[in-house]
């Protein structure tokens, strides 16, 4: 099509001609809805401090993890060598053996 | 709001104060224009009061990184038109486009420019409006948007490039893509009107 860009510029110039709705009017309550979720949900200062709470209290809560794990693993070697012990402890034998 | 009596500097200052009634001066002293960009770049299926409020939330988010580098509606303008692009990209593609599309005054239109040399009668410029937006929206949103505003809004290269962020090069270049399209376009539909 040789001539496009004319028949594209015949039609773009009908259509700037065309009547357009003018109407900027706003919508009841726009700017107020617009402002108080702008301003209302925007607290970048609050959401910063609690993101870095949570993050401090993750750590925290692995720290204290670690260590009532560790805890624990020491207090159940301590109880089972005492255990081992008294194994090895035989009260009837220990009788017996006492009055043969 | 009279326009003289905005004291916009002094507005943007209350704004980032967090001032709720400056705020709301600031959006009901840059609708029109917001309004009117979203109007002429209106993707299919959203509402322009959606989109409107979309547009005002980004230019309150990104509040503090506007320098006064440049004017603060141009920056506005700015994030209109790319919130714009951006809605459009999000579309999926129309199906192929078919004469059957076409209202019969579009279709009317479409004939005279297609098959005569004879201007479109007054009393259609409101059906060219619509089968030019109906061509546009036919091509990606970056060629729609550069042809929309090179020949329907008549906006120089350098208006564009300060619209969109793209250099007058990039401009140029796609509006020159954007036509390549556009001609294989009117090629097929007076194809197949012949058929």
């Amino acid at each position: 099509m040789k001539d496009f860009e004319a028949k594209w510029q015949r039609l773009v110039t009908a259509a700037r001609q065309a009547p357009v709705a003018d109407d900027v009017e706003m919508p009841f309550g726009f700017a107020t809805r617009v402002a108080a979720r702008a301003l209302g949900t925007a607290r970048p200062g609050l959401l910063a401090v609690l993101g870095r709470f949570s993050v401090r209290a993750l750590w925290l809560a692995c720290l204290l993890t670690l260590a009532s794990v560790a805890v624990n693993y020491l207090g159940a070697a301590w109880s089972g060598t005492d255990e081992a012990d008294q194994s090895y402890f035989d009260p009837i034998s220990e009788t017996l053996g006492g009055e043969s | 709001m009279a326009e003289e009596t905005f004291d916009l500097a002094a507005c943007l200052e209350r704004v980032r104060q967090r001032d709720q009634l400056a705020a709301r001066q600031l959006v009901e002293h840059l609708y029109p224009l917001v309004i009117r960009i979203v109007r002429s770049h209106l993707p299919r299926r959203v509402a322009e009061e959606d989109l409107a409020q979309e547009i005002f939330l980004k230019m309150f988010t990104r509040l503090d990184q506007y320098k006064g580098a440049v004017a603060f509606t141009h920056w506005v303008s700015r994030i209109a038109v790319t919130t714009c692009i951006d809605q459009l990209r999000a579309q999926k593609r129309r199906p192929e486009f078919r004469w059957a599309d076409l209202s019969e005054k579009e279709a009317e239109v479409l004939d005279t420019v297609l098959t005569s040399e004879g201007e479109v009668a007054v009393n259609d410029h409101l059906a060219a409006r619509e089968l030019v937006y109906k061509l546009l929206g036919e091509l990606k949103p970056d060629d729609r948007l550069v042809l929309q505003l090179l020949d329907l809004e008549q906006h120089s290269v350098a208006e564009i490039s300060q619209m969109t962020g793209w250099n007058p090069s990039l401009v140029k270049v796609r509006a020159f893509r954007a036509r390549g399209k556009l001609k294989k376009l009117f090629e097929e539909l007076q194809r197949k009107e012949r058929s």
